[in-house]
């Protein structure tokens, strides 16, 4: 029987793997430096292996026409046409395995944990920065605090109701967090609906992998937003703000709405009346305790943030402040997925929990301390530079890519503004095999897991947004250059 | 209900209608046109008047003429009324109508209707679609027709029956009588006006009137009542105000009027709503009083006009009232 099974493996492995080769100087997912399955994913890789690539190719259309059919959709900016796409999709699965996927929660829920104690402190006494621990200048600099939050509470004490950790995986196989996201992290919808195709696609690779299950996730959303309302429990009403259809992200608004059975409402829906907040229904004003708000916190109130807002709803800050509405996520939380408070994480870790970072992240140095800053002059070539207060590949130095001249300018903007750069060493992401035109071949992933954070603590969706850079060579994994998603299986502990 | 919902739903129920509407007419014209033995313009131009963009046919497709040979021109009819998309009441309009209003209330559609009309939005403008309407004119109308009915079944048997189902549907039905009255309005008008012909002028307007019942969905129906005898006063008697048939005039105006009372219990004075209530149940009891009166000639637009008048008059109400326009 052993026998015969290690035989079929091997032959298996021939069929749709034909030719795969992990990148070198990578780690792979799925297969190790000697062209082995992970120990993990044996079971798996052998079913699989023995799809033809005719099958997967089948297989793979009937997925793309499917997600297109079912409107899994993202709006095309720019397009007058209302043009939509589906986010480009990779049938084939990305596998973690159990003892993983543990840690990975551990750290997660010690991070979040940490992340809304240290929201906690800067919107009150401050306590980290009278300590020392972080210098007040890189606090003072960074784009998302808000002053005017100073002394808020929020209703039911969470700041940050949901998050998406962005992890990546070096060389030696070893999960990093790259970025946290707790102001409106999306992509979980297509967690959700991923798993439904890769369900029917692949009915018994599937079911003998044992994977743990994603699609109670809005469920624990509605219970995590339940759980934040100024009023109690079953008469409490949230609902989902969203800026509208033109919204790059509109599908997953009116995902979660539908699949939490909330009123799935827009900013002229709502107003706000003795600092309480009323949504407009066909039976007059009905009270709105919590809302789960998909718009960017600069245009959630004009009389607070961006004055020329037309998605604001005015006075909402006043109904938030005086304890009568929840917001998810608090208004403010940008200061704390900061790139300029990003290296601190692991000292808030250990200033507030007493504990030790259970995940690693990369290593960054910041240029305001000298010595940092000398090291970054000195190994321009090897690192990525950037500045912390812009975003989506901007004001960023590639620096194995980039010209002697683009280093030098960087230099001196380094050396002239040290408080605005930080630099990390070029991580070599993992790969993953994928489907490329006709045969399976290594692509670069992230993982991108869902932390809900209610009254009684964090909780991880055991399960993540897979996302891959499609195109050979690339790092990128974002939708708009190149990349796309995966449906990403958590194994579940071996019986 | 949030307000700008139900003006979605609302909407994306006329809309679906409307498309169903257009692709019947035109798949009835289109079958009449065959072996009609009219000048083809009798047979096209009727279509453009009831889609109420003849001016935009003219100023547009026609040179400003009303003896330019496009009126004629099946060809240029339908192209006009399916693909136009400066044309606002062509096919391609009525299901990207339905579509955004759809996309705009997804969570509030069920999976299945959503997909519905996704799904024939993406057939009908996609190459499947136009390569249908290419080589299989009558498949393609037939597609689009299946494909809207699908949606107000699925509406129907997957979706909670209250409130945004109830706009939904009063949607369907306020489109429904509009359309029901221009099309017999304006047949009625062309069929009663033929000039008299020596030979064969009965036949002739005897498929005349079937085309109309026709494109309405009711030729079956009209011949069970009728005992298939076909006259221009039976079909405008069937059309106005037969209870059973659901594309009547009174049909379409009591249950929308059941439909609102849903929506807006006429006992609960202190909500939104009452104005509309009120003037959907005067046309109601205004319709059904109808059936008392002859119906012939001149009194049959007339007839006709209000209707389309007092549902215009009750959308913008309703609109006012719970649409928050």
């Amino acid at each position: 029987m052993g026998q015969s099974q290690s035989q079929s493996q091997s032959q298996g492995l021939v069929g749709l793997f034909d030719g795969y080769a992990p990148l070198p100087g990578t780690f792979d997912e799925m297969f190790d430096a000697s062209g082995a399955p992970r120990p993990a994913f044996a079971r798996a890789a052998q079913l699989l292996a023995k799809m033809t690539p005719e099958d997967f190719a089948r297989a793979q259309q009937l997925a793309e026409t499917a997600l297109l059919q079912q409107g899994v959709t993202f709006s095309v900016y720019g397009d007058a046409r209302g043009t939509e796409k589906i986010f480009p999709f990779c049938l084939f699965p990305r596998l973690i395995a159990a003892d993983d996927f543990r840690r990975i929660e551990r750290g997660l829920q010690q991070r979040l944990r940490a992340l809304g104690m240290f929201l906690d402190d800067i919107y009150g006494d401050q306590r980290i920065l009278a300590e020392g621990i972080i210098p007040p200048e890189m606090l003072f600099g960074a784009a998302g605090y808000r002053p005017m939050l100073n002394g808020i509470k929020p209703p039911g004490g969470v700041r940050i109701h949901i998050a998406g950790i962005d992890l990546i995986r070096d060389p030696e196989g070893t999960w990093r967090v790259l970025e946290d996201n707790l102001r409106t992290p999306s992509g979980v919808s297509y967690v959700v609906e991923n798993r439904v195709i890769s369900k029917r696609m692949f009915p018994r690779v599937f079911d003998a992998a044992r994977v743990h299950r994603v699609d109670h996730y809005p469920t624990r959303l509605a219970e995590t937003l339940r759980s934040v309302s100024p009023i109690a429990g079953d008469d409490a009403c949230a609902v989902v703000l969203t800026p509208g259809p033109y919204n790059s992200a509109y599908f997953e608004h009116s995902f979660l709405a539908r699949t939490m059975g909330l009123e799935l409402v827009q900013a002229p829906d709502l107003y706000v009346d003795g600092d309480k907040v009323y949504c407009r229904t066909t039976r007059g004003p009905k009270r709105v305790d919590v809302i789960y708000r998909r718009t960017d916190e600069a245009f959630l109130d004009p009389e607070v943030f961006n004055k020329d807002s037309v998605l604001g709803v005015a006075g909402l800050m006043r109904a938030y402040a005086a304890g009568n509405v929840a917001l998810a996520n608090a208004p403010g939380n940008g200061v704390a997925d900061d790139k300029a408070l990003y290296p601190f994480v692991p000292d808030m870790i250990e200033f507030y929990l007493a504990e030790q970072p259970i995940l690693e992240q990369v290593r960054t140095y910041v240029c305001l301390f000298d010595d940092d800053r000398q090291y970054v002059l000195e190994h321009l070539p090897e690192m990525v530079v950037k500045a912390v207060d812009e975003a989506g590949g901007y004001g960023m130095l590639m620096g194995p890519q980039a010209s002697a001249d683009e280093r030098d300018e960087f230099r001196r903007r380094i050396e002239a503004e040290p408080r605005r750069y930080i630099a990390q060493p070029r991580v070599e992401l993992s790969s993953c095999p994928t489907w490329c035109a006709g045969h399976v071949e290594p692509r670069r992933v992230d993982l991108r897991p869902y932390v809900l954070t209610s009254r009684e603590g964090p909780w991880v969706l055991p399960g993540g947004l897979t996302r891959v850079a499609l195109v050979r060579g690339s790092y990128v994994v974002n939708s708009s250059q190149g990349g796309g998603s995966k449906d990403t299986w958590v194994l579940k502990e071996t019986a | 209900m949030i307000s700008r919902v139900a003006d979605h739903c609302f909407w994306f129920g006329r809309y679906v209608e409307r498309t169903e509407a257009t692709a019947r007419t035109l798949a009835a014209s289109a079958s009449f046109a065959l072996d009609a033995e009219l000048p083809a313009a009798q047979v096209w131009r009727p279509v453009l008047v009831v889609s109420g963009e003849e001016d935009e046919f003219r100023t547009r497709i026609a040179g400003g003429s009303d003896d330019h040979p496009a009126w004629g021109d099946g060809e240029v009819v339908q192209r006009f009324m399916v693909w136009d998309d400066d044309n606002g009441v062509s096919l391609v309009r009525s299901l990207g109508g339905a579509r955004w209003n759809a996309r705009s209330i997804r969570e509030v559609l069920s999976l299945e209707a959503w997909e519905a009309v996704n799904e024939i939005h993406l057939w009908a403008l996609g190459e499947p679609g136009r390569t249908m309407y290419a080589q299989h004119r009558d498949t393609f109308y037939q597609h689009v027709r299946r494909a809207t009915q699908l949606t107000l079944g699925l509406l129907r048997s997957t979706m909670l029956h209250d409130e945004p189902l109830d706009f939904v549907w009063l949607g369907v039905l306020l489109e429904r009588v509009s359309q029901t009255a221009r099309m017999l309005d304006v047949h009625h008008h062309a069929f009663t006006n033929l000039p008299a012909r020596p030979d064969g002028g009965e036949v002739v307007e005897t498929a005349l009137w079937l085309t109309l019942l026709r494109a309405l969905s009711g030729s079956e129906a009209y011949l069970k009542r009728a005992g298939g005898r076909v006259s221009s006063h039976g079909v405008a008697r069937f059309l106005v105000s037969e209870a059973a048939f659901p594309r009547s005039i009174a049909y379409c105006v009591h249950s929308a009027y059941e439909r609102l009372c849903d929506i807006r219990p006429p006992e609960q004075h202190e909500l939104p709503g009452g104005v509309s209530l009120e003037q959907l149940r005067v046309l109601d009891a205004w319709v059904a009083a109808r059936n008392q009166e002859p119906l012939a000639g001149a009194a049959v637009h007339e007839l006709l006009t209000h209707v389309v008048d007092e549902v215009h008059e009750i959308c913008g109400t309703l609109g006012k009232e719970l649409l928050g326009a």
